[in-house]
């Protein structure tokens, strides 16, 4: 189902609020009011646009940028939930766990020694076809 | 028996730029980033919800065994934005149109019907242009 340019524009309007907001304690009140609509019809129309209810696509824009930070740099699992505006470390690790089948600390380690790996030795990641075919040895 | 597509190899007129539009406009996930011992960079990006398909950030300087014949030929297709990389999916065609104008992507096309779904036609100002498009 198509709706008109100007809703488009508006749904979309609140999707890149919760984009650049996520990490703040932001709510579907705060997120419907972007787009000038009740809450119920916007979460209506947010769903069948983006196939997921603001609630979820804010919790995976969060679990997106909790697996940054825990490889990009040395925050503590308390600071990254801080960061992410989570009420504690323990709603983080319960939610990071079940999104993405592993604790914060055992993604941070395994991550970390993959990044390494692929630092010490980028051959081995790189299929030898392309090794071969394009200029990757000095 | 072939199963599956692991890698495939989008040749770009500029990597850092390609980097900018495929990871920070498109969402699309980085797989690797790695300096090689030639001081080049191997660059594989993942469409979002397909974490096992890589995507070749290949630049068309530096990196590649050509003839001076085959790269200034490819050398201009990349130029003229005449290289068709392929199709990408979205769940709402409009949205997506909409979202990526906003961040400065440049289109071919608007959303328009088709029989198979909606799709714009998308360039990634690094030669490539794809379908967008909302399958039926």
């Amino acid at each position: 189902m198509s709706h008109s340019p100007y809703l488009y524009q508006r749904i979309v309007a609140a999707k890149l609020y919760i984009d650049n907001n996520f990490t703040e304690n932001i709510d579907l009140e705060q997120i419907s009011r972007q787009a000038y609509l009740s809450r119920y019809h916007f979460h209506r129309l947010f769903r069948r646009i983006y196939k997921k209810t603001p609630h979820q696509y804010v919790t995976s824009k969060r679990m997106e940028r909790a697996r940054t930070l825990l490889t990009a740099n040395d925050l503590t699992i308390s600071e990254v939930s801080a960061e992410l505006g989570f009420e504690s470390p323990a709603s983080f690790s319960n939610l990071f766990r079940k999104e993405s089948g592993m604790a914060p600390q055992n993604y941070r380690s395994t991550s970390l020694r993959l990044i390494q790996e692929v630092k010490a030795q980028p051959k081995r990641f790189i299929p030898h076809c392309f090794i071969n075919q394009y200029q990757l040895e000095a | 028996m072939i199963t599956r597509l692991s890698h495939t190899t989008l040749f770009v007129s500029d990597q850092e730029k390609a980097y900018d539009f495929y990871v920070n406009k498109l969402g699309f996930k980085v797989h690797t980033d790695a300096k090689m011992e030639n001081g080049s960079r191997w660059l594989t990006i993942t469409p979002p919800e397909q974490p096992d398909l890589e995507i070749v950030l290949m630049p068309l300087h530096g990196m590649m065994k050509l003839d001076d014949e085959s790269q200034k030929a490819l050398q201009i297709l990349l130029d003229k934005g005449v290289m068709g990389a392929g199709v990408l999916t979205t769940p709402d065609c409009r949205a997506t149109y909409e979202e990526l104008k906003s961040k400065g992507v440049v289109f071919k096309s608007e959303p328009k019907e088709q029989f198979y779904g909606i799709e714009a036609l998308i360039t990634d100002g690094c030669g490539n242009w794809f379908s967008m498009t909302q399958p039926l």
